[in-house]
């Protein structure tokens, strides 16, 4: 018998795992589906939202009370942020602060990288572009892996657990609910966006960036600011990743990360603002079966390698047989859709 | 000093016969292929298998690592490229090469699980075994002349098929206009079969090398992506002759330069930044790469349209 208990602690669990996945999927369909821009980089930018929570809740919390630190960042990283999380059992608002600052301090960060990162490439062919950002994202990665004091190296970085003022059930809960506000607000934003005439832009650009062009668009200023914003998005849900997780770990966040999200996005549908929310139930739900089917199927290899395998045909199946994904992107609502789909046909006789 | 230049020059080599692959990809289908580095690691395991198997050095298998690697990668270009030839825009490509590369590289991961209860061998981590040479009082390793040979024979073969034969002229013209070509009767999914053929057999004898200089598991392919991509952009997206000279530049300074910042007390696990520094670096001085130096005269095929 599980306890009803155990079945509720799973589920919370699930949704703030869900409200992070979903901001990340939403800040990819913000770059890559509304816009077309191969963002690679994804990971690297929800890695620097950790990165922040890990290098800085812990070095803050002791200074703001007052614990001296001895000994190597590396070595000694978690033994100080269970002292602090102690101290923050006792004060809810150092607990605010040491949440608040590193998303402060994260997301800005991540907006400008993301924009330097993309500009040498931003005016040309977008393969360019995808290497450059798949290259930055290596190098974040391998800085982060290499320079232990920013978070430990290999050795990772113990985060300050935020709501430990609160009891059991409920720390979870308020971690969860936090996500999920966050998650709610990013989608808003994504939404707001997509249905705006800056939306239109954006799918314009993607469609024909010339065409955009003649009619005046500055089609370089748009991918800046897709990124800035794609970029920020994405190193909220670090924060809030690492805060869940406990801990930050560099190897977290290899390029593997960004197909996931890619995945999302395509199995969701691009171009349509539910396809993010959609991509990421889909993908957490076959990630929970891959887990259970770990337990259940005795097999002389790594289920976990299988899973990758299947995820990848996944992707492949949905981008040759249905590359509309599960949610379509909706026509204009300007136009008639007979009227689209009559050109279509139209188009497609002249261009036979 | 010696194992410096050595080390410079088989890397250099590797990154040749990769970069060559990688361009045949991007110029036939314009993929940016991120499986690249994974056909190299099915040679790796190809050579690896047969070697274990019939206990001869893993040299000996060259040729059965060009199949299978060529065989991998045709099959890529079968099953995932060509239906979507023509249909699909240059991210989407992008996106679906990245998919592969996670089938692929966890296929391989799977397999050396299994390799490893078969045969009781290592499966990662491994290293092959070389011989020497005595030259002038030095000790040259085996992989550098044999790799070297494999580079020079292996370009020439490719440029042969390429102008000196009716297929090549078949290939160059599905190449540069795939439509034209199809009218005038070439079967353009047919020289594209052979194309990535050619490319993941290139990858898969570059990779065979790979296991005498550092130790391999089936992420070792990722980690040579990037320099490849380094070398094919620095030579000029789409150019043959580029991604050569390209792999040569990028390989050579590469290697120099960690090796001088390694001396000033810089860990040589930051050579990431040198690739990204030349990827970026040639894209706000020349996007075009250095073969924007001789394009459109020799042998600088590109498509045009």
């Amino acid at each position: 018998m599980v306890a009803t208990s155990e079945i509720l602690a799973f589920l919370v669990s699930l949704g703030t795992l869900y409200s992070i996945y979903a901001i990340l999927s939403s800040s990819m369909e913000l770059v890559y589906g509304e816009l077309g821009l191969p963002d690679f980089a994804k990971s690297a930018f929800f890695a620097i939202g950790a990165f922040a929570a890990g290098a800085l809740s812990v070095r803050l919390g002791t200074m703001l009370v007052g614990i001296a630190w001895e000994g190597e960042f590396k070595l000694r990283s978690y033994y100080y942020a269970t002292l602090t999380s102690a101290k923050v059992a006792a004060n809810p608002v150092l607990g605010l602060m040491l949440f608040l600052i590193p998303l402060l301090i994260a997301v800005p960060t991540a907006m400008l990288l993301g924009v330097l990162a993309s500009y040498p490439a931003l005016r040309l062919r977008e393969d360019y572009l995808a290497i450059s950002l798949i290259a930055f994202s290596e190098i974040v990665r391998v800085i982060a892996r290499n320079y232990e004091p920013l978070v430990g190296g290999t050795f990772g970085a113990g985060v300050v657990d935020v709501f430990a003022w609160l009891r059991s059930p409920w720390r979870e809960l308020a971690m969860m609910l936090t996500s999920a506000a966050f998650a709610f607000g990013a989608w808003l934003l994504l939404y707001k966006l997509s249905t705006s005439p800056f939306g239109r832009v954006l799918r314009a650009v993607r469609d024909d960036e010339v065409a955009a062009a003649a009619y005046g668009v500055d089609v370089a200023k748009v991918r800046v600011w897709a990124m800035a914003l794609g970029s920020g998005m994405a190193a909220v849900a670090g924060v809030l990743y690492a805060f869940y997780i406990g801990s930050v770990n560099p190897d977290d966040f290899t390029v593997s990360r960004t197909f996931l999200v890619v995945l999302m996005v395509t199995v969701g549908g691009r171009g349509n603002p539910k396809g993010p929310l959609l991509g990421a139930a889909v993908y957490l739900a076959l990630d929970r079966a891959i887990l259970f089917a770990k337990r259940l199927l005795p097999v002389p290899f790594d289920v976990n390698y299988l899973a990758y395998v299947a995820l990848g045909a996944l992707l492949i199946l949905f981008v040759t047989k249905k590359p509309e994904g599960l949610a379509p992107e909706r026509p204009l609502l300007t136009v008639d859709a007979r009227a689209v789909e009559e050109a279509k046909r139209a188009f497609h006789v002249l261009e036979q | 000093m010696l194992d410096l230049l050595v080390g410079a020059l088989v890397y250099s080599n590797l990154l040749a016969l990769l970069a060559v692959g990688l361009s045949l990809a991007l110029i036939t289908c314009r993929v940016s292929n991120f499986a690249q580095g994974d056909f190299a690691m099915v040679g790796v395991y190809a050579a690896y298998t047969l070697s274990v198997i019939a206990g001869v050095t893993p040299y000996a298998w060259i040729p059965a690592a060009f199949a299978v690697g060529g065989f991998v990668s045709l099959l890529a270009y079968l099953l995932v490229f060509e239906p979507l030839r023509g249909k699909a825009d240059l991210v989407t490509l992008m996106v679906v090469s990245m998919a592969l590369d996670m089938v692929i590289r966890y296929s391989l991961h799977v397999y050396a699980d299994l390799m490893q209860q078969q045969f009781k061998v290592y499966t990662r981590l491994f290293m092959f075994d070389d011989f020497f040479v005595e030259v002038a009082g030095a000790r040259i390793p085996g992989v550098l002349l044999a790799s070297t040979a494999a580079v020079v024979a292996l370009l020439a073969s490719l440029y042969v098929l390429l102008y000196r034969t009716k297929l090549g002229v078949a290939m160059r013209a599905a190449i540069e206009n795939p439509g034209l070509a199809e009218t005038l009767g070439v079967s353009v999914k047919r020289v594209f079969a052979v194309s990535w053929f050619l490319s993941g057999a290139l990858a898969a004898t570059a990779g065979v090398f790979l296991p005498f200089r550092v130790m391999v598991n089936p992420d070792t392919g990722w980690s040579m992506l990037l320099p490849t991509f380094a070398a094919v952009t620095v030579g000029g997206i789409g150019s043959l002759s580029g991604s050569v000279a390209g792999a040569y530049l990028i390989g050579l300074s590469e290697t120099v330069l960690a090796y001088q910042l390694a001396r000033i007390g810089i860990s040589t696990a930051y050579r990431p930044l040198l690739t990204f520094t030349a990827i970026i670096a040639t894209l706000l001085a020349s996007p075009k790469g250095i073969s924007g130096l001789w394009s459109g005269r020799g042998w600088s095929l590109r498509r045009r349209s």
